[in-house]
């Protein structure tokens, strides 16, 4: 019926538009992909044998011989991350071909296992893959929940990772081995640097830093003095952690700096660094590959100016980068904040749960109110769907899982455990820095948490009785903010004007949120979403009438209306009982 | 010494018809400061010698050494007016002692702000023009507000001495010169006023024009003269100051009045205000400042001045001032003036209750307004802050309208967001202390009924800058006062030591708190953002940042103008925004607005918070809306008041209300950040034409529609020929006549373009004034003193939004550049997205 109409007028809407045709609700068509793997295999894979590159890629025979060590793991998860799931049917292929046909011995795990699973072999136990695709969290990191809802005994985790710790599952990491045009990075270098005595580190995604000593000889033989390497910290490698493809630890080079899960090296003895702070002041970094954007801030915040190398382009981009002065603002959105958003986007990170604890418990002593969500793959539509909240504070992988909002899209800002921290102290503190490993973190929410216990018992309630206490001021709008701590002002809400209970009571009151009024508490806490209904202009049934001036108090008559399941309603039955 | 005491005053407060609440208002450099001291040194507070010297109400040190008021100073005086007087007077008074409260407020045009503040708490003004400069621009701007705020004018014509010594003007030009001056004032009043107000134009014959000379402290009235030559003549009073203005001539021969200007014979008569009036004036003058020693004493005695001792021995210019002192004093001229012709609160909040309250008018508390009730409920409007000697804290300066506020009493106080009902911005507090605010000092008295101006301590922390305090829970806003003036021209701030942050933001907030007109933000980029209305404005302010509020050293930006985003023609397209699930679409339009609605509703004529119906008939019988769109506004943005609309033209679709609170969000999202380069919009009216959405309410829930109107909204604006606008400041420049070629030639580089350009009558002054952009306005004043030898000496206020006509998003044009160069400094993309971005294909 609309379909007439859309073709007379294809761009005016109809008139009746509510109307929805079959298209409306059709989903969208998953258009046919080619897997295009040159970005990573190298331009001409084409011609070479699939199965033999991907496998040569994920250091599949690694992979097998550490299996063929390891016999105790049987069930295997394999992640990929979204780019590289088109390989994971390969690369299962491959580990069952050349692991199926050995078979596991050793007994007394099995039967401890057999019997939780149901999966029975007898003595023998054939290895199992299941593979990861679409992390509900950033890929980055292991799904450590995920791969636990198939018991599986041990994830390998295959492209760029973050390396972050998890509970308790075991870890084997494989980067990926990519294709790397060495001459064409070097003249990007040569291009971007032209001056050697330039103080450089040159740092790349964890699959590219097995090329960076390739690099790095090189421009050592082009006379540059000062350059920095960041391989990959091999110290987070243990017992639960494996990595298959070490990073260049040449013996020439010398630790001068751990950066979390990279390390600095330098071939020069003279150079040490106590902390950062010295890499910001006259270190440049030349990163291969575009990282992430929480990730691309942070590396931002250690050195002194970055330059992007796109190794299959060969373009090098000096910005726009996300800029901490926007965080800083969103720090100051967050001091007056009534409602805060805590955004889980991670549950397999260690610390998670704690952090989560110390950050409502902290929310809670500066008198705001908190709600917890935990959000997989959070986007613009779905945190817009909580409209009191103020502000977020997001709880994932410092690599990929924090939302860094560089085109404003999102309604309300989102900000770190760190930067909500530095917010809820009393006094307005902003180191410059960006912290988004947990366990450092923590370490500030458990100090400031200290302190605003004793704030919280010794003080605050020098306000006489009936008096309110005084509003915040706002420096992002430059205003008073009166609902900055909704918590704090229990008593003062209770206060009710005489004139909204008689209006409640004139206009008959079939509104659904004017119910609220004077309940804002609800079972002893405030509930800001109520108060937040409360604001709202359409409030129910019957208030889009309210303005119109021949409107009806009294409304239609009930009638009675259709009956019966969709499959036949009484008037259908009726109707073929007349036929 | 003072010559009355705490104690008298209060007593008087309470005799609400003896009461005159009067600003001080002129353009810069036209005395009013000078003049104010005449009235104090009448009430005792600084000695006469000193008058005309001390500018008594200039409290801050730059005042002092800049010689200009930057903020207003409120001053009560005392004054007791003989019997007869009293008799003369046309509204309601009881007895003879009077009070009166004064503001003096600043002249220079950035400072307008602070004149706005004063005029709310004030029913009179007394307006001060110079003899030889005339009205000029910031005259026409007060008086505009002062009549816009229902506040009765009276005139005093200064520096008339100027005339008398420098310019040595005849007594006709004299005469000429003042009724040119009294007739352009009047042309401005009958402009502008209210009909409410009945006839407020100022006639010197009635006695509402003095003029005078406040550096040499002497003022007079015809009423003055009447009385002198009334009874010598044996006439009646109001007859005589007829006859002593305007056409009327004295034949000293047939002892005969007329109204020609020749006798019978032919030959010339002299006016009579010549003749009466000016004569004695000038005789005086010729005879003191020619030293003509034996004239003198005749004279004197004539004139029933008696000098003291030292004073005989005094000469030339001394000797003028003392005599002219004693013989026309300025202090009872202008007092006689204020109290005769100025209104009571009584007299005034009878017709200026409705204009102050934003609630229904039959309320309670607009009935206790309009009677200055002082049993009702408080009802007190807080216009500033003014900073108390303990640093960070702040007198709050206001008035009360209705009831009586007391020390220790408990108030609700009501912020400018507060809506009754809602507890936002809503505060309960008890008062502190009561004071009288006296130029430098301040008094403490114990309570204070309706009518009076008043500091209170112990609210600051609770209000920014304004705000309505009360004792009744039902009652409205007083309504927030609109500033001729914007904030266009802003700076980032940056501390120099990171540690010092927490002074920064503090100090932030009490320079935001200290003046009436500063904004102080953080832009999108994360920087300290302080706004004023001018160079000048900007300087004071960061000034007082840096050594008073924050005291730390500071980093400061190059000043940059703030922009508008705009649309010039209607969206060429309907533009279509899916919502991410798919399922709800909406279709629409932006159009320009014009531009005397969105000066309408900047303001404050079209009110958001006005009653829809209302503002409705406004919107259609005097801007020419349809009835129907003008109701179905759903709202105003940015911040919910802004010059945006959004109009529902939607028919017959089903949950639409539902979605309204979405929309209605993402509106004012959209407009607060435009998406050419992240300035406010102005003037955009988004049509909504239809709207589709999922039958389920779960899946047309804020996340869907929030995003989607915002880019629709994007969609449509960038659909509809964007422009971006600037802001142009209005300058008025006077200068001698071989100046206005360097001022032309300045203008002419700084893309400036000439309004007009006019000869003083009987001055070799030339009034230049021009439209200049306030980007091209900095460095402006000293280039033209450059280029005219320190000649010309710009005002500039901020007028209007200029749409530049090129197209921002074409990079080679000029509004092209301005847009890039600032993307580039926001850390955003340098290309401007296109519709396309914002748009969904069906």
């Amino acid at each position: 019926m609309s379909a007439e109409l859309e073709t007379t007028e294809p761009l005016v809407a109809p008139s009746l538009s509510t109307a929805q045709n079959e298209e409306t609700f059709a989903f969208q068509k998953y258009a046919g992909s080619e897997h295009d793997r040159s970005s990573y295999l190298g331009p001409e894979y084409l011609n070479f044998d699939l199965n033999e590159l991907v496998g040569k890629y994920y250091s599949v025979d690694k992979l097998v011989s550490y299996f063929e060590q390891n016999p105790k793991y049987t069930k295997i998860t394999l992640q990929f991350p979204d780019s590289l799931v088109q390989d994971s049917s390969i690369v299962t292929k491959l580990l069952q071909q050349r692991l199926d046909n050995s078979v596991i011995v050793d007994t007394t795990v099995n039967q401890e296992l057999n019997s939780e699973s149901g999966d029975h072999n007898d003595k023998m136990t054939i290895r199992k893959f299941w593979v990861l695709a679409d992390t509900a969290y950033s890929s980055c990191c292991v799904d450590e929940v995920a791969s636990e809802h198939v018991n599986s005994q041990i994830v390998v985790h295959f492209g760029d990772s973050c390396l972050n710790s998890i509970q308790k599952l075991p870890v084997v990491y494989s980067f990926g081995n990519p294709y790397f045009e060495l001459e064409k990075v070097v003249d990007n270098f040569l291009e971007t640097y032209p001056d050697t005595n330039e103080k450089i580190c040159i740092m790349a995604d964890t699959p590219h830093t097995q090329h960076i000593m390739e690099l790095y000889n090189v421009l050592k033989t082009k006379h540059y003095k000062n350059l920095l390497v960041a391989g990959i910290n091999s110290d987070l490698a243990n017992e639960n952690v494996t990595l298959l493809d070490q990073s260049p630890s040449e013996v020439s080079l010398k630790k001068v700096l751990t950066l979390g899960n990279r390390v600095l090296l330098a071939d020069d003895e003279s150079i040490a660094f106590e902390d950062s702070s010295e890499l910001q002041q006259d270190y440049h970094l030349f990163h291969i590959t575009m990282p992430q954007d929480p990730r691309l801030l942070y590396l931002s915040t250690i050195f002194q100016s970055m330059s992007i190398c796109d190794p299959q382009d060969g373009s090098v981009s000096q910005g726009p980068f996300p800029s901490l002065m926007k965080r800083y603002k969103y720090m100051h959105v967050a001091r007056t904040a009534g409602c805060i958003g805590i955004l889980v986007n991670t549950l397999s990170l260690r610390n998670t749960n704690e952090t989560i604890n110390k950050i409502s418990q902290l929310i809670k002593n500066n008198g705001k109110k908190h709600y917890l969500f935990v959000v997989g793959k959070p986007n613009v539509a779905k945190l817009a769907n909580f409209e009191p909240v103020d502000i977020w504070c997001v709880l994932g992988c410092g690599q990929s899982g924090i939302i860094i909002d560089q085109y404003n899209e999102f309604y309300k800002p989102i900000i770190t455990p760190y930067e909500l921290t530095m917010a809820l102290s009393p006094e307005v503190t902003w180191t410059g820095k960006w912290i988004v490993d947990f366990k450092e973190a923590l370490k500030d929410v458990e100090d400031e948490l200290e302190e605003s216990e004793v704030n919280v018992h010794s003080g605050d309630n020098q306000a006489a009785e009936g008096e309110s206490n005084a509003p915040e001021f706002d420096a992002v709008t430059g205003r008073y903010v009166s609902n900055s701590r909704p918590l704090r002002d229990v008593t003062h809400l209770e206060i009710e004007s005489p004139s909204d209970k008689q209006e409640n009571s004139r206009s008959g009151s079939n509104e659904l949120v004017k119910k609220f009024a004077g309940s804002i508490i609800i079972k002893g806490t405030v509930s800001t979403s109520a108060s937040h209904l409360q604001n709202r202009q359409w409030t129910g049934l019957g208030s889009d009438f309210k303005n119109n001036e021949d409107h009806d108090e009294d409304g239609a008559i009930i009638e009675e209306g259709i009956s019966g399941v969709a499959r036949g309603y009484q008037f259908d039955r009726d109707n073929s009982k007349k036929n | 010494m003072v010559a009355f005491t705490v104690d008298q005053m209060r007593s008087l407060m309470d005799t609400v018809t003896n009461v005159r609440n009067m600003s001080v208002i002129a353009h810069v450099d036209h005395g009013k400061s000078t003049l104010t001291d005449s009235l104090v040194q009448r009430a005792g507070i600084i000695s006469a010698a000193k008058a005309g010297e001390a500018r008594f109400t200039d409290t801050r040190k730059d005042e002092q050494e800049r010689g200009i008021t930057i903020k207003s100073t409120a001053i009560s005086l005392y004054s007791e007016m003989s019997e007869e007087d009293v008799k003369d007077i046309k509204q309601k008074t009881e007895g003879r002692a009077f009070l009166i409260n004064l503001i003096d407020s600043p002249g220079h045009v950035d400072f307008s702000s602070e004149v706005t503040a004063a005029l709310r708490v004030t029913d009179g003004a007394l307006v001060v023009v110079d003899t030889i400069e005339g009205v000029c621009v910031q005259t026409e701007t007060v008086l505009r507000q002062a009549l816009g705020e229902r506040i009765k004018p009276v005139v005093c014509i200064n520096k008339v001495d100027r005339a008398l010594l420098e310019l040595q003007v005849s007594k006709e030009d004299l005469y000429q010169t003042f009724a040119r001056t009294v007739e352009s004032v009047n042309v401005i009043i009958s402009t502008y006023a209210d009909e409410v107000l009945g006839d407020v134009q100022v006639y010197p014959q009635r006695g509402t024009v003095a003029f005078g000379s406040g550096l040499h402290g002497w003022a007079f009235t015809i009423r003055q003269f009447a009385n002198r030559y009334g009874k010598k003549f044996g006439v009646d009073k109001t007859k005589m100051m007829d006859r002593l203005w305007g056409d009327s001539f004295f034949n000293p021969k047939t002892k005969k009045w007329s109204s020609k200007d020749t006798d019978a014979d032919g030959k010339p008569l002299e006016r009579a205000f010549n003749m009466f009036v000016l004569d004695p004036i000038f005789r005086l003058f010729s005879a003191v400042m020619n030293f003509k020693k034996e004239e003198i004493p005749v004279l004197l005695e004539k004139l029933e001045i008696q000098l003291k001792g030292d004073e005989k021995d005094l000469e030339g210019k001394a000797l003028l001032k003392v005599v002219m002192r004693k013989f026309l004093p300025a202090a009872d001229a202008l007092l006689e003036m204020i109290i005769m012709h100025l209104p009571s609160p009584v007299t005034a909040q009878e017709y200026r209750a409705e204009q102050l309250y934003e609630g229904p008018h039959d309320d309670p508390s607009c009935i206790a307004i309009k009677n200055c009730d002082p049993k009702a409920d408080l009802m007190l409007y807080v216009s500033k802050m003014v900073p108390t000697s303990d640093k960070g804290r702040f007198y709050a300066f206001g008035r009360v309208f209705a009831g009586t506020v007391k020390s220790g009493q408990k108030v609700r106080i009501q912020g400018p967001n507060f809506v009754p009902g809602k507890k936002e911005d809503l505060f309960i507090k008890a008062i502190q202390r009561v004071v009288l605010m006296m130029g430098r000092f301040v008094e403490p008295i114990d309570d204070c009924p309706a009518g009076n101006i008043i500091g209170l301590v112990g609210i600051d922390q609770f209000l920014l800058k304004t705000g309505t305090l009360t004792t009744s829970e039902t009652a409205y806003n007083m309504k927030v006062m609109k500033f001729s003036v914007s904030p266009v021209v802003q700076v980032a701030v940056e501390v120099k030591n990171a540690n010092d942050l927490p002074k920064l933001v503090e100090g932030l907030k009490r320079l935001s708190k200290s003046d009436p007109c500063v904004l102080t933000y953080m832009s999108e980029s994360g920087e300290h953002i302080v706004a004023g209305t001018g160079e000048l404005h900007l300087e004071i302010c960061l000034q007082d940042l840096e050594n008073d509020h924050a005291g730390i050293p500071l980093k400061i930006s190059p000043p940059v103008v703030a922009y508008r985003e705009t649309v010039e023609g209607e969206s060429s397209q309907t533009a279509l925004s899916k919502s991410p699930n798919k399922h709800n679409r909406i279709y629409l339009k932006a159009e320009p607005i014009d531009e005397e609605v969105s000066l309408a509703i900047e303001g404050g004529k079209i009110n958001p918070r006005d009653d829809f119906k209302a503002r409705a008939r406004v919107m259609a019988d005097e801007f020419g809306w349809d009835v129907t769109d003008a109701r179905k506004i759903w709202c105003f943005g940015p911040d919910g008041n802004g010059p945006n609309l959004v109009v529902d033209q939607t028919k017959a679709v089903q949950y639409l209300n539902e979605i309204k609170d979405s929309v209605v969000a993402a509106f004012q999202w959209a407009t607060k950040e435009g998406p050419i380069f992240g300035e406010q919009m102005r003037s955009v009216r988004v049509n909504i034409l239809d709207v589709t959405l999922h039958a389920d309410a779960i899946h047309r829930g804020g996340g869907q529609i929030i995003p989607t109107m915002r880019r629709a909204t994007y969609a449509g604006f960038l659909l509809a020929e964007p422009k971006i606008q600037e802001p142009v400041f209005l300058v008025e420049i006077q200068c001698p006549e071989q100046a206005v070629g360097g001022i032309y030639s300045v203008l002419n580089k700084k893309r400036g373009q000439v309004v007009s350009e006019e000869q003083r009558p009987g001055t070799p002054l030339f009034t230049v004034k021009a439209y200049l952009p306030v980007n091209e306005s900095f460095g402006f004043t000293g280039e033209l003193r450059q280029a005219t030898g320190g000649q010309a000496f710009p005002q500039m206020v901020f007028d209007h939004w200029a749409t530049l006509g090129t197209d921002p998003l074409d990079p080679t044009t000029k509004a092209g550049e301005i847009v890039a160069a600032s993307r580039k400094r926001r850390g955003m993309k340098e290309e401007v997205p296109g519709w396309q971005e914002y748009y969904d294909k069906l």
